[in-house]
């Protein structure tokens, strides 16, 4: 049911790539012609016409409509300032179209109901214009914005327990194969259990308060800590990767059973914020653009890349959790982001491989463009992602 | 929750582990629109951060313009093979380049506070500082990938390989060209940061380059800077106010059989080493032998001013040519090259030191416009790169060459709009 782009006008090309609000699918069932282009669509009463301009800013002839399905058509002439145009009500984003820089133009579908809205259009001269709607609209869909993010962040609580307990149960794993006295094994059980922690990493990093550091003492590197209080997973694996030695070593998978422990039973029954999730999805791209490319965080069992998965997968899974209610707000950077997951993940999925046991390629195989192509693939994630905590705070 | 309070998820940074994060998270947001003018308030200074280039014209700025003292220049390369993206991303930094060239931000800095400000904000309070963003296209952007095969211009032929060339295809060509220049260093970086954010997920860039001194004197009223082997190079260069001989040697006009590049122009760019320590310990005379001038005064060797003609039929007593036969001054001038001039616009530049040798990694950006570079650049680097003097001390590392269409006409006008569209 999306429209199709008018080919008569400029404009077609960027209606080409956006994705009209999903609530319109659920609308009245005489959409189908609706915003097909053309100036008689003008005078629609569903249909608003914007025009962005430096001189005037963002100017809407028309300010009062009828509640239902209501489409604005946006043109950007010639304001620099300006590349986005939001729906705005209270504090919430209804609707919107970006990438509008001067000479581009485009539209945006939403459903609304009776009451005051507010045309925001930022860095515009008249950046507010406030959008009457009267009556009410014939069907909405039921999930609100509020309750799709709650029922997100819920599932987001449980993807964290289950991890939180996968890596309690390899943490214990990995103890007993130490114990064993067999190096080979206890090498597997280091690769089996490193996933479960970059998955939830930023969830640790919460409880970083002062000299209370659970993710330093699961998780500090050489010299991140004064040698002395090195624990965690990377001394274990300094001695099974680098000294090949079991020497010394259940004491401290013990200490790191117990910090896991620790880390459960502080996640146990958390809740989190929306915003929250989205902060921590970049958090973990971040780990894999500072750590992981750069193969710092596995120096000794050159596992960066399985991590590097393990990361990707943790941020994938907080923004879907996000993705249902971020497409009410803003279709199209929900779209963007889903697809630069997907061009992400398909990359980091070349260098899936059965030939050793952590299913991925050891970091020493990565060239420099490899390395940049990782990044790159990361960075274009992020970008379109930093946009997400601020609105879905606001929803 | 137990015996620990939590913090809320908040973007952080891996080194921070073990210090005090507990409040950093707090402070991150809101910080930057205190910030002031700190470094544009006092006379000259002022005045010069103020120095405000037109972005919209005829022509793109940053090219007959007097060469500003700093250079960031970017090449990058489209990752999109959508042909909306392309045209949305060249609409956007035409937005913003039109508002960083008049001193302005991209966008404002006190957005939400769960948002990252829209503008990077380190050039907040410089002034235009004379910016000047010069955009152009390289012949790979004509692949198959965006169906412009046709569009291409044939005066934008790859450069074939020329004599002694060292290129490291790593930091060579790429799809889109884009030339920073300023007064303040901060503001011409500043362009190449936030093109490259504006463009995540459409396009990276490929390689970069810093000039942090400019070597030519492209108008009547700047003197001639010296390059990094302590020479006047460019006394000649075509000047801002010899409209003749833009229009003849720079501009790309009528003859093209591509419309879309008329009023436009050829970015020709090598990143060319300088073996100065080589070059410090050659005497004087043969270091003015090599170049064909005077060290101190940047006369030619048959004159005794910066000006004065140069004579290349001049004669020493024992009938040896004053100006050596092979000599920079001669083989880089109109008169071995049928009349041929370009317009030189380089920048010094220093990347730290050689790891394997340890010494310093410098040397000339040089960055030249012309109508067309198979007539210009390339038969004049063909004849310098075969017997030029100086090829003992210099290596040519980068090369690039970049189809520079016309200048802006208004906001909603972008880089190849008429290319594209």
């Amino acid at each position: 049911m999306l429209r199709t782009p008018s080919s008569t006008t400029r404009a077609a090309g960027l209606a080409g790539v956006m994705i009209v609000a999903s609530l319109v699918l659920t609308a009245c069932g005489s959409s189908g012609s609706r915003g097909d282009g053309g100036a008689m669509q003008a005078d629609d009463s569903h249909t608003a016409t914007v025009t962005i301009t430096a001189a005037n800013g963002c100017q809407i002839p028309t300010t009062s409509y009828p509640a239902g399905a209501l489409t604005f058509k946006i043109a950007n002439q010639d304001a620099t300032a300006v590349s986005e145009v939001e729906l705005i009500s209270g504090e919430r984003i209804v609707g919107e179209k970006e990438n509008l820089p001067p000479g581009f133009s485009g539209t945006f579908s939403v459903d609304v109901e009776g009451g005051t809205y507010s045309l925001y259009c930022p860095g515009a001269k008249q950046e507010n214009t406030a959008i009457t709607v009267t009556g009410s609209a014939p069907s909405l869909t039921g999930g609100s914005v509020a309750a799709l993010l709650k029922s997100g962040t819920d599932d987001y609580a449980k993807y964290v327990t289950l991890q939180a307990g996968y890596l309690l149960s390899s943490a214990k794993a990995l103890r007993s194969a130490i114990a064993s006295g067999d190096l080979a094994s206890a090498q597997a059980a280091y690769e089996k259990a490193r996933p479960f922690y970059e998955k939830i990493e930023p969830v640790a990093e919460s409880f970083t308060i002062g000299k209370n550091n659970l993710d330093s003492d699961i998780d500090a590197r050489a010299g991140d800590v004064p040698a002395a209080r090195w624990e965690g997973f990377h001394p274990i694996e300094k001695a099974l990767f680098q000294d090949k030695s079991l020497e010394g070593l259940a004491r401290l998978a013990a200490g790191l059973v117990v910090n896991v422990e620790k880390l459960q039973k502080l996640t146990n029954g958390l809740t989190y914020q929306a915003y929250e999730l989205a902060n921590g999805a970049q958090d973990l791209l971040d780990e894999v653009a500072t750590s992981k490319i750069t193969g710092e965080e596995e120096r000794y069992s050159h596992i960066d890349l399985l991590d590097f998965q393990a990361n990707d997968e943790g941020a994938e899974q907080a923004f879907a959790e996000l993705q249902s209610a971020l497409t009410t707000i803003d279709p199209q950077l929900t779209a963007t982001i889903a697809s630069r997951f997907t061009s992400l993940d398909a990359l980091v999925d070349t260098y899936r491989t059965g030939s050793n046991p952590s299913g991925f390629d050891y970091y020493g195989v990565l060239t420099q463009i490899d390395k940049r192509k990782l990044a790159a693939a990361v960075k274009a994630v992020q970008e379109p992602l930093s946009q997400v905590a601020s609105k879905v705070a606001k929803a | 929750m137990p015996d620990r309070e939590r913090i809320p998820l908040q973007p952080s940074r891996r080194q921070f582990v073990g210090g005090s994060l507990g409040a950093a998270g707090a402070l991150v947001a809101g910080g930057a629109s205190g910030v002031a003018i700190g470094r544009a308030t006092d006379g000259p200074k002022a005045s010069a951060a103020a120095k405000q280039i037109p972005f919209y014209g005829e022509h793109q700025a940053g090219i007959a313009t007097p060469a500003q003292d700093r250079l960031a220049f970017a090449a990058f390369d489209l990752t999109t093979t959508d042909r909306t993206a392309v045209e949305v991303l060249l609409g956007t930094w035409a937005a913003a380049a039109a508002r960083m060239t008049a001193g302005e931000l991209i966008g404002p800095i006190d957005t939400a506070p769960q948002a990252p400000p829209i503008d990077t904000g380190e050039a907040l309070g410089l002034g235009p500082a004379a910016l000047t963003v010069t955009v152009g296209f390289g012949s790979s952007m004509f692949d198959d990938r965006f169906g412009l095969g046709k569009r291409r211009p044939t005066a934008l032929g790859d450069i074939p390989p020329l004599p002694r060339d060292a290129l490291r295809p790593e930091i060579s060509n790429g799809d889109i060209g884009v030339q920073a220049c300023s007064n303040d260093p901060q503001v011409a970086f500043h362009v190449i940061r936030n093109f490259a954010r504006l463009a995540r997920g459409t396009a990276i860039i490929r390689w970069s380059q810093l000039g942090f001194g400019r070597t030519s004197s492209t108008s009547t009223d700047q003197q001639t800077p010296r390059n990094l082997m302590g020479f006047k190079d460019g006394t000649n260069d075509i000047k801002v106010q010899d409209t003749a001989d833009l229009d003849d040697y720079v501009w790309v006009a009528g003859e093209t059989d591509q419309p879309w590049m008329r009023g436009g122009s050829y970015l020709v760019s090598r990143r060319i080493r300088m073996f100065i320590e080589s070059w410090d310990t050659d005497f004087l005379s043969d270091q003015e032998r090599v170049f064909g001038r005077f060290k101190t005064s940047g006369a030619p060797l048959t004159g005794k001013h910066e000006f004065d003609p140069v004579e290349l039929g001049a004669k020493k007593p024992d009938g040896t040519p004053v100006i050596s036969l092979n000599a920079h001054i001669r083989l880089a001038g109109p008169a071995s090259h049928g009349g041929q001039k370009i317009l030189r616009r380089g920048y010094s530049f220093t990347d730290g030191i050689d790891p394997n040798t340890g010494l310093l990694d410098a040397g000339l950006f040089f960055i030249a416009y012309q109508k067309d570079p198979r007539k210009q650049f390339v038969p004049i680097q063909q004849l310098l790169g075969s017997r030029d003097n100086l090829n003992e001390y210099i290596q040519h590392t980068s090369s690039a060459l970049f189809a520079v269409p016309r200048g802006l006409s208004g906001a909603g006008d972008w880089w190849g709009k008429d290319l594209l569209r």
